[in-house]
């Protein structure tokens, strides 16, 4: 053993009061406290200056108070602190499909599923983006990505199914329900969309 | 009003014995009103506060504009160090316990409450220190402090052998007996830096510390440079060891009641380049109390020329031999142990207290240790002086290592769980595999280290961790509650509210944070808000009740 000096600081050691208001406050947007979120974003924000999290934090309490104005600038804010930050342009996108702007939407969530293809949010949001654009591509190989890095994941796998199906691809629809009803056998939705797609089967083979 | 003996005798047994805090500030007025604040609203109230300025610039507005009567303040002309300041304080000091506070930290207002009642209740041992929370802060602007973090670094249990070699009781929490002082001597003035340790280090020499493992205080470290004087001076390395062998090699006045001394019999034929060096070695590479023995012949005498201290000249013949010289050393020896080691002997981190630390602790009689290295040619043990007396008496024309022998005194080697500071390898090996990522294996040790080697929380803290890194959330959520329903902190609390909010369990976890976040939050305002401020009814009804 030799004769010590200094311990060196630890990341954490310089991280630990940001951390505590981020989770609060994030714990706070769960629960769909707003006023208490946004005070503890504030704080964050301030202890972590050059961290996106905070302004993310922000912009969802914004949205959902749905002013999107405020929503857009936090969101901008942590995309300048970050370029890669998913949260954000996942949070851009939902502003912009609150907007009834689709196209920039679906831009934004492929922006986001390009850094993250793990991020659900985006998922979902390009799914439903793409359905109110009426195309499907792009979003299918984004949903299959997903599904194998997670399989299982009932909604992702309704989606999935619900868009081969609008894209006639009825018999890869038609095994993923099945899928799903082997996971959870009371999912309404997924028996619905079965029963329905093995009525566009029956008819196509009819044809 | 305490205007009589018996009145002033009640007094003292309603509120306890009186406390004499010491603060000696240099040029942080600021802060030293805050310090000043953590004290004198403690919910402890006999105190006397001593606030010494070592020189800086003048504060006795900051000292005035409390009112307080407990307060004495003393100004040094010139900035003499805290050394100094202190020991001055000390001879103005009245009260049964003495304690201390940098004029940059803080006591949460139970800090003094809970170490005399350790202290007077508890137990016998005459130190008591508590656990500090160490503040990483920005310092903004308007020099006000922005905390960043809160991390209790150290919450090291007692170990008498650890502190001989490093420091692991923080002096701003530490509370002693003011007589021990009279064993120990005064702070040492030629020390610039760790003049704390070298303080707890004397007092480890007269009684056991008692470890309160709860959270009463703060101190703060800036992030960037500190303006710290003792952080500055650190930087310079040789100053470092120079203070450090200062520190090892006191030697307050005997009788010590808590550590029994080590003689060193060097063995030199020649006062050579070789000797000197051996010398030089142990000098460095010694932390045990130790007094070297150098039988030579009186001519020889003012050949020594060293700084090294604690060396005892013993005069011999010269034409003695190697034993003789030993057996006229031995009869001055004044330690309970004794180490023989010649000139040349390999000397390194730990040579003597790895088997000292066994000797002390062995419960068979009548052994001793070859220290690592030892051989025929170049022969060293410790063993008691008891034995070696006793070995020399019945076969003093054998060999020292032959007599030892036919008295029936065994020497043997080591045994690796014989060696001091397991506790602190088996931290390193569970660090390193922290380092390395491996964290399932660091969370295994950590756990194995509380339940086998004491500083209990502090080792669940470190495994609730390294579990919920290695994604045993379960595990990580068992340890971290067990530490918070036991004694709370920033770390543990956001551990056990990650898990849970991860379990979806948001309202449990909204609860812990808002217990971190109050922890995290200025504890100035908290203490100016109690109910024992200085002013306030209820302190003043608290005073007298």
């Amino acid at each position: 053993m030799e004769i010590r000096q200094e311990n060196g600081v630890e990341e954490h050691d310089l991280t630990q009061h940001y951390e505590v208001l981020q989770e609060l406050g994030d714990c706070y947007t769960s629960v769909g406290n707003g006023i208490e979120a946004q005070r503890c974003y504030e704080k964050a924000a301030s202890l972590g200056p050059d961290e996106p999290g905070p302004y993310v934090g922000l912009g969802v309490v914004a949205l959902r108070k749905n002013l999107l104005d405020d929503a857009e600038i936090a969101f901008r804010v942590a995309c300048r602190l970050d370029l890669n930050c998913d949260e954000a342009y996942a949070g851009l996108a939902m502003v912009a499909q609150q907007r009834d702007d689709y196209k920039q939407a679906f831009q934004l969530y492929l922006k986001c599923l390009e850094l993250d293809t793990d991020n659900l949010t985006a998922l979902l949001g390009l799914f439903q983006t793409s359905c109110q654009m009426g195309s499907f591509a792009e979003v299918i190989h984004y949903l299959e990505v997903y599904l194998n890095m997670h399989p299982g994941d009932a909604s992702v796998m309704f989606s999935l199914a619900a868009l081969y199906m609008k894209d006639g691809r009825f018999e890869q629809s038609r095994k993923i329900l099945l899928d799903v009803l082997t996971l959870d056998p009371a999912n309404k939705d997924a028996a619905n969309l079965l029963e329905e797609v093995e009525h566009s089967l029956a008819q196509t083979k009819q044809s | 009003m305490v205007d009589s003996p018996e009145m002033a005798e009640n007094y003292e047994t309603k509120l306890g014995p009186m406390v004499s805090v010491l603060i000696p500030t240099f040029n942080r007025p600021r802060y030293l009103s805050e310090a000043l604040a953590s004290v004198l609203y403690q919910s402890y109230r006999n105190l006397q506060v001593i606030v010494i300025n070592d020189g800086g610039e003048d504060v006795s507005d900051v000292v005035n504009s409390f009112g307080d009567p407990r307060i004495v303040f003393i100004s040094n002309k010139e900035n003499r160090g805290k050394a100094f300041s202190l020991n001055k304080a000390l001879t103005r000091a009245e009260g049964k316990y003495i304690t201390y506070l940098d004029d940059d930290d803080l006591y949460y207002p139970n800090h003094i409450e809970t170490l005399v009642n350790a202290l007077e209740n508890e137990t016998n041992c005459q130190v008591a220190y508590s656990d500090l929370y160490k503040s990483y802060c920005r310092i903004m602007p308007d020099s006000s402090r922005q905390v960043l973090s809160k991390v209790v670094e150290v919450s090291r249990d007692f170990d008498r052998f650890f502190m001989l070699y490093f420091n692991h009781a923080l002096h701003v929490s530490l509370m002693h007996h003011r007589d021990l002082l009279e064993k120990t001597g005064p702070y040492n003035e030629e020390l610039n830096i760790l003049i704390d340790w070298d303080m707890t280090r004397r007092l480890a020499f007269f009684s056991d510390f008692y470890h309160v493992c709860e959270i009463t205080g703060e101190f703060y470290s800036p992030v960037g440079e500190s303006d710290r004087i003792s952080v500055q001076r650190r930087k310079d390395k040789n100053e470092y060891l120079r203070n450090v062998l200062t520190i090892r090699t006191t030697r307050p006045a005997k009788p010590w009641t808590k550590i029994e001394d080590m003689s060193i019999i060097f063995i030199a034929d020649l006062l050579n380049q070789e000797a000197g060096k051996t010398l030089g070695l142990i000098w460095r590479h010694t932390f045990y109390p130790y007094k070297i023995y150098l039988p030579l012949p009186q001519a020889d005498f003012n050949r020594i020329d060293t700084d090294m201290p604690n060396i005892t000249l013993v005069p011999v013949n010269p034409l003695s031999s190697r034993v003789e010289k030993i057996d006229a050393a031995l009869a001055r020896c004044e330690g309970e142990y004794v180490v023989i080691v010649p000139s040349g002997f390999p000397i390194e981190e730990m040579w003597v207290e790895d088997p000292l630390y066994a000797l002390i602790n062995s419960s068979v009689s009548r052994q001793g240790f070859e220290l690592e290295g030892s051989r025929d040619t170049c022969w060293a043990a410790v063993v008691r002086k008891g034995d070696l007396r006793f070995a020399r008496g019945r076969f003093p024309n054998l060999p020292v290592r032959e007599s030892l022998k036919a008295a029936g005194i065994v020497l043997r080697h080591l045994c690796p769980e014989e060696i001091p500071f397991q506790f602190d390898s088996l931290l390193k090996e569970a660090q390193t595999a922290e380092k390395d990522g491996n964290w399932a294996k660091a969370a295994r040790m950590f756990e194995h280290i509380a339940n086998h080697h004491q500083n209990e929380l502090w080792m669940k803290t470190l495994a609730a961790k390294a579990s919920y890194k290695a994604g045993d959330l379960n595990k990580a959520l068992k340890l971290s509650s067990e530490v918070n329903q036991q004694r709370p902190t920033v770390n543990t609390l956001l551990l056990e509210a990650r898990v849970n909010r991860e379990k979806k369990n948001f309202s449990l976890a909204i609860e812990l944070l808002e217990k971190a976040e109050q922890i995290l939050g200025d504890p100035i305002q908290k203490i100016r808000n109690s109910k024992f401020r200085v002013g306030s009814q209820e302190g003043q009804e608290l005073l007298w009740k």
